[in-house]
C-alpha cells in the first residue's frame, strides 16, 4: 500500500528530526528529504487547488534565522557573548551570545524539516488517497470528506455563475457588504442542494451506521486518560519519566485497539486495493532502518545528543548514524527510476 | 437532534467533553506551568513535550470524534455537513488566494453560526472537518492540522453551547397558549443575538490566533528546556509569551478578530435566518409512532 | 406488483394532501409515465414507491402501498433500495464520490458486497449504460446526460427490479435526454426492469412507454387516469403539438408518434393547402435595436465564436438555436458585456456598447442566465425585484410603486411576501425575469429559460413574452425548445461551431431542417406551417 508506506516514512523523518540536535545530521536529513522532494516534484503536478510547494531552500533561509534571532534575544545563557544590548530593554536588554543563536538555527532546521517533510506527503498522495486512510470507525466522517471533496469544484463553478448573476442586475462590490448577495445564493443553493444529496444517498441505501458500541468507546476514553496522565508524569515526575512514555503508549494502544474495533464492526469493503510492490517494502523497510538505527546502543549514541551551551563546541559524528539517517533517502533513489509525467 | 441517549450514553458524553476540557486546556498552557513546576536543570526529557502533546491533542480529536459521530449525525446531516464544509473550503481557498488583511479569514463566521443553529456536536464536525478538507485541498496538511481542528472544532462547540444558554428566552408557546414544535416553526430572530454572536465572533477570532500561537511557540523557540535559569516563574515565562506574541502574531489576531466581528455584523442575520429557514426540514426524524391498519403517522423528533 | 390502494398523503405543515385517495396497480416490466403539472404530486407517488415518502419527508400516509410485496412504509429506504432504485432530476446533487467507477462502487462497498462481487456488478452496469470509455473519468467533466447515467448506473448496480425516476431529463439538453431515454428503453426491453418515469417534455417519452398514469392535484377533484398512451392523453389538457392538434382533428386512435400522425396528416395535404402562406413578419425595413457585429470570441486559443452578426429590430424575437458547445450562451454573454470580445463590436441603438460596464449595460439589456437559482437570495419576492432597483440606484420612493407593477405584469402580486426559493420552477424564473427586467430593459436576452418547466409554465412564458415584445422590446432567445421558438419566434438563427450557418424566417430554417423541425413541420413537410394554430386555421380556411 504506497500511502502507508508514505506515512511510515514520514513517521521516520520525525522521529529524526526529533531525535537529534546535532547540527550536522540534522542537515543530513534535510538534504535527502528535500532530495525526496525534489524528484517527486519534477514527476508529478500538483493539484490545480493546492499552492506550490514552498520551496526548502527558502523555508530554510526564512526559518533558520528567525528561530536564531527570537532564540538569541530572550535567553541568556551560554559564554561565548557577540554583543550586549542594553540592559534597560525590557525583556531583551543582556548578553546575546552565540551558543544561543546556534540552538536557534538548530531548532529552525528542525522545522523546516518538518514542513518539507509534510508537503512531500501532500504531492506524493492523491487527495482520496487520504481520505482512504481514515479508519472505518470514521465511517460517516469520510463519507463528509468524500462529498465535501466532491462538491468543492462545483461550489467553486457556482461562485462563478452567482458573480456572474449578479453583474447582470446591477451589482458592483464595492465595500464589505455587497459581498452577501454573492454568498447568499451560495449558501442557500447548497442547503437545497443537501437536501436533494441526503434523498438521494438515502435512496440508495446509505444510512448513518449510529452507535457503535458503548463499551468500545468507554474504552478509547479511558485510553485517553491514561494517555493523559501519562503526559502529566512524564512532564512533572522527572523520576518516572519512563513510565509517562509507557502510559502515553499504553493510552494511544487503547484506544487504537478500541477504534479498530470499532471500525470492524461497520460492515464495509473495498473496491480499490492498494498493491504490495517491493518498492513499498524497501521504503519502509528504509523508515524502520532510519528511526531503529538512532536508538541502537552499539551506534555512539552521545553524537545525537549535542547541546551548543554553555561553550560552542564542534559536534560529532557517527558514520553509522549517518548511514541509518541517509535511509530516508530511499524514496528518491527508488524514484529515480520513474519517468517524469 | 437524534434520539434520546440512553443515561449511560450520556454519561460517556458528558465525561468525553469533561476529559477533553482538563487535557485540552493543561495541553495547550503547558508551556507556561512546567516551568515553574521545574525550577531546575536541563531536563531533556521535557524536549519531547510537543512531541507527546500532538500524540495527545490527536487522541482528544479522536474522542470527541467517536462521541460527535455516534450522537449528532444521520443521514440529513451528513449530506449537510459535507456541503457546508465544501463551501467554508471554497471560502478558505479564496482567502488564501486573495489574501485579506493579517489575520482575516471568512471560515470562522460560518462554523460559530453552524454551532449555534445546529447543536455543539455539529458545529465542532463543522469546524474541525472544514480545517481538514481546506487543509487538504490546497495542500497544506502538516503537523500544525490536528491543532487547528481541534481548535476550529471548539469554536463551533462553544457556538452551540452559547445557542443553549441563550435558548431559555426562546417562546415555547404561540400567544395564545398552543405549543410551538422546533421544527415546525420558522424563528425569525431579532437583532438580539447578534450582538452575543458578534462579540463571541471577535473573541474567537482573537483566541484562534493566541491558541495555535501558543501550541507554535514551543515549535518555535526549542523545549522548554532553554528555561534551565533557575527560579524563573511563571510570571516570566508569562511575560516572554508576551513578546513572542506581540512580536509575530498579535497584529495578525487582532484582524482577525475585527475580521469576524464585521462578517457577523454584516453578513449574520441573513446567514442566520437562512440557516434557520432550513433547519426544520434536516433536523426531522422519522418515527412510526402507531401503525393503525395501513396508516401510519410521524412523530416530531 | 406495484399497487396504490386508496392512498392519501399529506406533508407535515401543508393544508393540503398532496395525494388524495390514488389507486393504481402496475404490472411487472412495464414502462410507466407518470404525468401531472406542477402540484399534481407526481414526485410524491413517485417517492411512494422506495419509501422516501413518509420516511424521509415526513408527513401522514394513509392508504397502502405494496412493491414487489414489500410495504415501503414498513421496509424504509435503505430495505427498500434494493428492490426500487431512484434517480433524482439534478444530475449534479447526486454524488459522493468524484469518479465514475468510484460512485457506482459506492452503494455496494456500503452493502459489504465481497470485493470479486462489487467488480463483477461494476463492469455490467458499465456496459449496459454505455458508460465504459467514461469509466475513470472525473464526474465534474461529464456532461449532464452521461451524469445521469452515471447515477441510473450507480443504482442499478444494486440490481434492483424497479427503477423509478423523477424528471430525469428535465435538465438535459435533447441530446443527452435522448441519449438517457434510450438507455432505459434499452433496460426495460432488453433486461425486462419495470419502469417509472415522470417526465415534463412528453413528446421525448410518449413513444417508449406502455402505461400512462395521469395526476390532478386534489383541489382540481378530477379523478386519475391509468392505461395505454392512446387512451390516456385524451384526458390531459396540455399534451404536445401532435396529440393537441389530433385530439382537435379527432383522429381515432390517438397517434403517438410522428410515424403515426403521417398517417392521419398524409390525407390533409392537397396542393391547395400546401400554397397558404403563413403569417409574414413586417419589421424588415427598420433599423436594428440591437446590431452584433463580426464578434470574435475564445476563452483561450481556441476561437468559440467566429465573426458572428446578427441583428434584432424592436419588437422582434429572434429564436437562436444550435448544438450544446456551439456557443449560443457565449455571444449572449458577449453582448452583454460579460465577455469581451476579441473583435467586433455590439451596438445598442445605433451607438456602440465598448466601455460600458456589466452594470451599466443591464439596465439597457436585460439577460435572464441558464440557472435563474443564482440570482435569487432575498426573502421576499418584493425585496429580490427592490434589490435590482437599488443597485441601480433608483430613489427610494420609487421602489415601492415600480416593484408593485412588475408584480402585477407577471402575475405574482399573491406571492410578493413569499420566500422565493420555496416556489415553483416557473414562478421562480418569473421572479428571477422580474428582477432582470424591472428596469425596463430595450433588449432583453434568454438563455435557455424552458429548462424544466412545464407546458403551463411554458405558455405562461409565452405570454409574458408576447406583450414584452408588444411593447417593442427585442427578444434573443436561446433554446433547444423548438416547438417554443416554433409558437414566438420572428426570426431564427442557428449557431454551429461558433458560426451563423442559417438565419430567416422560421418557416424557411425550421422546417426544412430535420433536426430543428418541430412537430407540426414534421407532420406536414411540404408546408410552411409550424404550429396547431397555423394548422387549424389553414384548414379553417378552406
Amino acid at each position: 500500500m504506497r500511502s502507508t508506506a508514505w506515512l511510515m516514512w514520514l513517521g521516520a523523518c520525525a522521529g529524526v528530526l526529533w531525535t537529534t540536535r546535532n547540527p550536522l545530521y540534522l542537515v543530513l536529513a534535510l538534504l535527502c528529504i528535500e532530495w525526496v522532494r525534489a524528484s517527486l516534484v519534477q514527476r508529478t503536478s500538483p493539484s490545480v487547488l493546492a499552492r506550490s510547494s514552498i520551496s526548502p531552500a527558502r523555508l530554510v533561509v526564512f526559518m533558520v534565522p528567525l528561530s536564531a534571532l527570537l532564540n538569541a534575544v530572550w535567553t541568556r545563557a551560554g559564554d561565548t557573548v557577540l554583543f550586549r544590548l542594553p540592559s534597560w530593554l525590557p525583556l531583551i536588554g543582556g548578553a546575546i551570545t552565540l551558543e544561543a543563536v546556534v540552538f536557534g538555527a538548530l531548532n529552525g532546521l528542525v522545522l523546516a524539516g518538518f514542513i518539507t517533510a509534510f508537503s512531500v506527503l501532500n504531492r506524493a498522495l492523491p487527495v482520496r488517497a487520504l481520505v482512504n486512510l481514515i479508519p472505518r470507525a470514521f465511517h460517516s466522517l469520510a463519507v463528509i470528506v468524500s462529498i465535501a471533496l466532491t462538491y468543492v469544484p462545483f461550489t467553486l463553478r457556482q461562485a462563478q455563475a452567482i458573480r456572474e448573476a449578479q453583474l447582470i442586475r446591477g451589482h458592483a462590490l464595492r465595500r464589505v457588504r455587497d459581498w452577501l448577495p454573492l454568498f447568499m445564493p451560495l449558501l442557500a443553493g447548497g442547503l437545497e442542494r443537501a437536501l436533494q444529496l441526503a434523498e438521494a444517498i438515502t435512496a440508495r441505501g446509505f444510512a448513518n451506521p449510529g452507535r457503535g458500541n458503548l463499551r468500545l468507546e468507554a474504552l478509547a476514553l479511558v485510553g485517553l486518560l491514561l494517555a493523559g496522565l501519562g503526559w502529566l508524569v512524564r512532564l512533572l515526575v522527572p523520576a518516572f519519566s519512563g513510565w509517562g512514555w509507557a502510559g502515553l503508549l499504553v493510552g494511544m494502544g487503547l484506544t487504537g485497539w478500541s477504534i479498530w474495533r470499532l471500525g470492524k464492526r461497520i460492515p464495509r469493503t473495498h473496491y480499490r486495493l492498494e498493491k504490495w510492490t517491493l518498492k513499498d517494502g524497501l521504503v519502509i523497510g528504509a523508515a524502520v532502518l532510519a528511526v531503529v538505527g538512532l536508538h541502537v546502543p552499539l551506534f555512539n549514541r552521545a553524537s545525537l545528543f549535542y547541546d551548543p551551551y554553555p561553550v560552542l563546541t564542534l559536534p560529532l559524528f557517527d558514520p553509522l548514524i549517518g548511514a541509518c539517517i541517509l535511509c530516508l533517502a530511499v524514496p528518491a533513489i527508488l524514484l529515480m527510476g520513474d519517468s517524469p509525467e | 437532534m437524534s434520539q434520546t441517549p440512553r443515561p449511560a450514553a450520556r454519561w460517556l458524553s458528558i465525561g468525553t467533553y469533561i476529559l477533553i476540557s482538563i487535557i485540552g486546556l493543561a495541553a495547550f498552557l503547558y508551556p507556561f506551568w512546567l516551568p515553574a513546576i521545574e525550577p531546575s536543570g536541563i531536563s531533556g526529557h521535557a524536549q519531547d513535550a510537543p512531541v507527546m502533546t500532538l500524540l495527545l491533542i490527536g487522541l482528544c480529536l479522536i474522542a470527541i470524534f467517536l462521541d460527535a459521530q455516534a450522537n449528532g449525525l444521520t443521514t440529513k446531516t451528513i449530506a449537510l455537513l459535507g456541503v457546508l464544509v465544501a463551501i467554508n473550503s471554497v471560502l478558505r481557498f479564496i482567502e488564501v488566494t486573495i489574501p485579506g488583511p493579517g489575520g482575516f479569514t471568512p471560515i470562522f463566521f460560518l462554523i460559530i453560526l453552524c454551532g449555534y443553529v445546529f447543536g455543539a456536536r455539529f458545529g465542532f464536525l463543522m469546524g474541525a472537518l472544514t480545517l481538514l478538507v481546506s487543509g487538504l485541498i490546497t495542500g497544506g496538511v502538516g503537523p500544525w492540522l490536528p491543532y487547528q481542528m481541534f481548535t476550529a472544532g471548539w469554536m463551533g462547540l462553544s457556538a452551540g453551547w452559547l445557542a443553549a444558554l441563550m435558548a431559555e428566552r426562546k417562546r415555547r408557546t404561540t400567544d395564545d397558549g398552543r405549543p410551538i414544535l422546533p421544527s415546525s416553526v420558522v424563528r425569525r430572530p431579532s437583532s438580539w443575538p447578534l450582538l452575543p454572536l458578534i462579540l463571541f465572533g471577535a473573541l474567537w477570532g482573537f483566541l484562534y490566533g493566541l491558541i495555535i500561537n501558543i501550541w507554535f511557540w514551543p515549535f518555535a523557540t526549542g523545549p522548554a528546556a532553554q528555561y534551565w535559569q533557575p527560579g524563573i516563574g511563571l510570571a516570566q515565562t508569562l511575560q516572554r509569551y508576551a513578546v513572542f506574541y506581540l512580536a509575530t502574531s498579535a497584529g495578525w489576531d487582532v484582524f482577525g478578530a475585527i475580521g469576524n466581528a464585521v462578517l457577523m455584523l454584516l453578513f449574520g442575520l441573513p446567514t442566520l435566518r437562512t440557516l434557520l429557514r432550513f433547519k426544520g426540514r434536516f433536523t426531522f426524524n422519522y418515527r412510526p409512532v402507531q401503525v393503525v391498519s395501513g396508516s401510519a403517522q410521524l412523530s416530531e423528533a | 406488483m406495484i399497487s396504490f390502494n386508496q392512498v392519501t398523503f399529506t406533508y407535515p405543515n401543508a393544508a393540503q394532501p398532496a395525494l388524495q385517495n390514488v389507486s393504481l396497480q402496475l404490472r411487472d416490466g412495464s414502462f410507466t409515465l407518470v404525468v401531472g403539472e406542477s402540484g399534481s404530486g407526481k414526485s410524491t407517488l413517485l417517492r411512494c414507491v422506495n419509501g422516501l415518502v413518509p420516511h424521509f419527508s415526513g408527513g401522514q400516509l394513509l392508504g397502502d402501498v405494496r412493491v414487489l410485496g414489500f410495504d415501503p412504509v414498513q421496509a424504509g429506504p435503505e430495505v427498500m433500495s434494493q428492490q426500487v432504485g431512484f434517480v433524482l432530476q439534478d444530475p449534479e446533487a447526486q454524488f459522493v464520490m468524484d469518479t465514475v467507477e468510484d460512485e457506482i462502487a459506492f452503494g455496494l462497498e456500503n452493502r459489504a458486497l465481497p470485493r470479486q462481487d462489487i467488480r463483477v456488478r461494476v463492469e455490467e452496469v458499465l456496459d449496459l449504460l454505455d458508460l465504459e470509455p467514461l469509466r475513470a473519468r472525473k464526474l465534474e467533466t461529464l456532461s449532464g446526460g452521461e451524469r445521469q447515467r452515471t447515477a441510473i448506473a450507480s443504482v442499478l448496480a444494486m440490481r434492483p427490479r424497479v427503477l423509478v425516476l423523477d424528471e430525469p431529463t428535465s435538465q438535459l439538453d435533447p441530446k443527452s435526454a435522448e441519449d438517457v431515454l434510450n438507455a432505459l428503453v434499452r433496460l426495460n426491453a432488453d433486461l425486462g426492469l419495470t419502469i417509472v418515469l415522470s417526465e415534463h417534455r412528453l413528446e421525448r417519452v410518449l413513444p417508449f412507454v406502455d402505461t400512462v398514469v395521469a395526476l390532478f392535484a386534489p383541489s382540481l377533484e378530477r379523478e386519475l387516469h391509468i392505461g395505454t398512451p392512446a387512451q390516456v392523453m385524451p384526458h390531459i389538457d396540455l399534451a404536445p403539438p401532435l396529440i393537441q392538434l389530433a385530439k382537435a382533428l379527432d383522429w381515432h386512435p390517438l397517434p403517438m408518434t410522428i410515424k403515426e400522425g403521417k398517417a392521419f396528416s398524409a390525407q390533409l395535404v392537397r396542393p391547395e393547402i400546401a400554397s397558404a402562406p403563413a403569417a409574414a413578419g413586417a419589421h424588415t425595413n427598420m433599423a436594428p435595436l440591437l446590431d452584433v457585429r463580426h464578434i470574435d470570441f475564445g476563452y483561450g486559443p481556441q476561437p468559440v465564436l467566429k465573426e458572428v452578426s446578427l441583428q434584432v429590430r424592436a419588437g422582434e424575437v429572434l429564436a437562436l438555436l444550435g448544438r450544446n458547445g456551439s456557443g449560443k450562451s457565449t455571444l449572449l454573454k458577449c453582448i452583454i458585456g460579460l465577455n469581451k470580445p476579441k473583435r467586433g463590436e455590439v451596438r445598442l441603438d445605433g451607438t456602440s456598447t465598448a466601455g460600458q460596464s456589466v452594470a451599466q449595460l443591464s439596465q439597457r439589456i436585460g439577460y435572464l442566465p441558464q440557472d435563474p437559482n443564482a440570482l435569487l437570495f432575498a426573502d421576499t419576492v418584493a425585496e429580490e425585484l427592490a434589490i435590482t432597483l437599488r443597485n441601480h440606484h433608483v430613489p427610494a420612493a420609487e421602489l415601492q410603486p415600480r416593484v408593485a407593477a412588475a408584480l402585477h405584469q407577471l402575475g405574482l402580486a399573491d406571492k410578493a411576501q413569499r420566500y422565493p426559493r420555496d416556489l415553483s420552477t416557473g414562478e421562480r424564473q418569473r421572479v428571477a425575469f422580474g428582477a432582470i427586467a424591472i428596469t425596463q430593459p430595450r433588449v432583453l436576452l434568454l438563455d435557455e429559460p424552458t429548462r424544466g418547466l412545464d407546458y403551463a409554465a411554458k405558455r405562461q412564458l409565452v405570454r409574458l413574452l408576447s406583450e414584452w415584445r408588444v411593447a417593442g422590446t427585442a427578444i434573443v432567445l436561446v433554446t433547444h425548445d423548438v416547438e417554443m421558438a416554433a409558437e414566438i419566434a420572428d426570426r431564427v438563427a442557428v449557431l454551429s461551431q461558433g458560426e451563423v450557418i442559417a438565419e430567416g424566417a422560421p418557416a424557411e430554417v425550421l422546417a426544412t431542417s430535420p433536426w430543428f423541425a418541430p412537430q407540426i413541420s414534421r407532420l406536414f413537410p411540404a408546408t410552411p406551417w409550424l404550429t396547431v394554430e397555423d394548422v387549424l386555421k389553414a384548414l379553417k380556411s378552406l
